[in-house]
């Protein structure tokens, strides 16, 4: 009855449109290397050179042990496993020692994304659980004030999170916004530079790699939350565009938080994720005992993905 | 089909071996393996109730009516619990305040109990002894393991008896991840996936 | 029919038997499990509290019964004679039961030492009242009969940081401690002549 083509195939050659797993990770790395060029190796040199170069290659270099093990294609080409190795090296200090680093590319490759069957199974972002379960482990590396005292440059060398965790709002009254922007801050080696990571994110926003709906609630969710507690009580909780700017926030948002397998895929949910992992984050970071909140509320939204991918809209055609 | 006396009892250390190939029993496995000798205590424990409620089961079968069969075995297995407390208590003291509420829990233990239905209940004594000190010996094997594991990589140490050996040296940063509720949970799972691979060949 | 009985039999008689087996270990390992417990869980902090005692606290106990139960002494000989003593008391913390052990010299009736026994307060947090003794060293030298409470109430303990719960309910602990003490006195003084 109903004669009409809705979609019509032709026959092959097809014509590629040049996306694949290869380039999206490609572009990945390039818009992240505005925020880790600029702010990171820039500002904190070669120590952290040493950290990305052997982030990058240890990451890659688990991969292709286990695609060895597990007698599987060598799928170290498609860059996912540099993309780790350098969103893992974005997070960690500059002086994060050797151990550290390895430990993490095992963990973010191994556990995180190949024991789920590699590329697309991971529940977890492998780079926010590796990171997690770092900072279980040994959280003297991942105090900033400790790790980054050798350096001395001309801005406030201390960690405005744990500046906040200690001495309150009345202690972050010396950091300015700007600062932040332009990486005058202590923190992870690509996390420093806001204006680097924004424009990183628009990039991939405007390519399409990443959905602009998952980092946009995120944000709101962090702006929204923070803005109540600020409401509540400006004397305790700082105000909002302190939290978007400092810490793992904005790599998190465009970064960690859009990773494809680990986050949802229709309108809605997206929102939901978006939205719960910001108010996770501040959360965390206000009322929890951790400094920075991120990488778990991170961990936590990707574990409230299945259920998200529940909310779907309506088949065609379906009666209820 | 029938196995000879020797295969009854090999074939819990590699074929049946509790955790990783029945994964039974996982409460213990997972809650006292942080260190060795917590696991081998644990694991003792635990052959020498499947042994004597084995033992018992198999020469009580054909009195025990099949209706009942469960409490039986669950009154004949608490017992050997309880007296498995006591004697702990009065000999090993320091081990029984770290195992804690696993050893009652040892009642509730999976791989006790499915010993006593699936086998014991069916096979002759010496079959069942053997059974049990095969499936209990695995069992000892697989926490010690895991418990070696995890001690080593979470503390760097690897305690045998009461005093902690030093590995790694004083350089060691332990990854204390590994001593957590989760690192067991994935350092459980590795070894199963490793068990398979080796198995798989 | 048959079967019904059959099956309560067999059900007595492995009852029976499973009792009777666990009443024999019982008899047999109670005075044992008794001193290894004394030796281990409140060995040490008898130990830290009567440090220097030139015999042993856990041997020479004695036990004494007063409305509503029964608490055992520890003595420490010092200079040959017994001059301090330990016993038990428990106050209610956050996560249960503090078990405490409180040493007190005789004749000055003062503090010489608490030390927490048993507990199930938080790690890290509530737990410090065993780990950290600078807390418990506050009670040091205080007139064991007076009472005893945390700044936060009015009193003069210091509470460890983020345990106001714990740090109260050792401070209950001692109280308690002490009304033990000032209604046993005469006895424990009785005990103490029988032992010289």
């Amino acid at each position: 009855m109903n004669s009409q083509k809705k979609l019509i195939v032709s026959h092959a050659p097809f014509l590629h449109i040049g996306s694949g797993i290869t380039e999206r990770n490609l572009h990945i790395i390039y818009a992240a290397l505005p925020a880790l060029l600029l702010g990171g190796l820039f500002r904190f040199g070669i120590p952290a050179i040493g950290v990305v170069c052997l982030s990058v290659s240890t990451a890659m270099l688990w991969e292709l042990l286990m695609n060895r093990a597990m007698k599987r294609p060598v799928s170290v080409g498609d860059g996912n496993a540099a993309l780790i190795g350098l969103l893992l090296a974005m997070l960690l200090p500059a002086t994060a020692p050797w151990w550290l680093v390895i430990t993490g590319t095992f963990v973010a490759i191994v556990i995180g994304k190949q024991i789920f069957g590699g590329i697309g199974g991971n529940a977890f972002n492998p780079v926010a659980l590796s990171v997690a379960i770092l900072m279980v482990s040994w959280k003297d590396y991942f105090d900033f004030n400790g790790m980054l005292m050798n350096y001395d440059p001309d801005f406030i060398m201390a960690y405005p999170l744990a500046t906040l965790k200690n001495f309150g709002v009345s202690g972050i009254e010396q950091y300015s916004i700007s600062d932040f922007l332009l990486g005058r801050q202590s923190g992870g080696i690509g996390a420093t530079f806001g204006i680097g990571l924004l424009l990183g994110g628009a990039y991939l926003i405007m390519r399409g790699f990443i959905r602009w709906e998952i980092s946009i609630a995120y944000l709101a969710g962090v702006f929204v939350t923070a803005l109540l507690f600020n409401l509540t009580d400006p004397t305790r909780y700082a105000d909002p565009f302190f939290h978007i700017f400092t810490g793992y926030t904005l790599i998190g948002a465009f970064f960690l938080a859009t990773e494809d397998s680990s986050s949802p895929v229709n309108f809605i949910p997206m929102l939901i994720y978006g939205a719960a992992g910001g108010l996770m984050t501040i959360l965390i970071r206000n009322i929890g005992a951790y400094i920075d909140g991120t990488v778990l509320a991170i961990l936590v939204i990707n574990l409230i993905n299945p259920l998200l991918d529940k909310i779907r809209p309506k088949a065609m055609g379906k009666v209820v | 089909m029938a196995k000879s006396i020797a295969q009854e009892f090999t074939k819990g250390l590699w074929e049946e071996i509790p955790p990783f190939r029945l994964v039974l029993g996982l409460c213990p496995v997972l809650a006292v393996t942080k260190t060795v000798e917590n696991g081998i205590g644990m694991g003792l424990a635990t052959t020498f109730v499947l042994v004597c409620s084995n033992i018992l089961v198999s020469s009580l079968r054909k009195v025990i009516p099949g209706k009942v069969r469960i409490a039986c075995f669950i009154i004949i297995i608490a017992t050997f619990v309880t007296v498995v407390e006591l004697v702990m208590q009065a000999f090993t003291y320091p081990l029984f305040l770290k195992l804690g509420i696993f050893i009652p829990l040892i009642v509730v233990n999976c791989v006790v109990l499915g010993r006593s239905e699936a086998f014991a209940f069916k096979n002759g004594v010496v079959r069942s002894l053997a059974d049990g000190l095969g499936i209990g010996i695995g069992f000892t094997l697989a926490l010690a393991a895991l418990g070696a594991v995890r001690e080593l990589f979470g503390n760097g140490t690897l305690t045998i008896w009461e005093t902690p050996i030093q590995i790694f040296g004083p350089a060691f940063q332990p990854f204390t991840f590994m001593v957590e509720a989760p690192g067991a949970f994935i350092c459980l799972g590795l070894m199963l996936c490793l068990m398979n691979l080796v198995s798989s060949k | 029919m048959r079967e019904m009985i059959k099956m309560i039999v067999v059900l007595t008689v492995l009852s029976s038997f499973s009792g009777g087996l666990l009443a024999a270990v019982r008899n047999k390992t109670i005075d044992r499990i008794e001193v290894q417990q004394l030796t281990f869980v409140k060995g040490p902090a008898i130990q830290a509290i009567l440090e220097g005692a030139s015999n042993d606290p856990i041997v020479d106990r004695f036990k004494l019964e007063y409305e509503g139960g029964e608490a055992s002494f520890f003595v420490g000989v010092f200079n040959g004679e017994p001059a301090k003593i330990a016993f038990e008391s428990a106050g209610k913390g956050f996560g249960g039961e503090i078990g405490l052990m409180v040493g007190v010299d005789i004749k000055a009736d003062k503090i010489i030492g608490v030390g927490v026994t048993t507990h199930s307060e938080t790690p890290g947090v509530g737990s410090k009242a065993q780990t950290d003794p600078s807390f418990t060293k506050q009670f040091q030298d205080m007139d064991l009969m007076s009472t005893f409470q945390v700044k936060t109430d009015g009193g003069q303990i210091d509470i460890i940081t983020g345990a106001t719960i714990t740090s109260r309910g050792v401070a209950i602990g001692v109280t308690q401690a002490g009304a033990l003490y000032k209604s046993l006195k005469p006895q424990i003084e009785a005990k103490l002549k029988e032992f010289k």
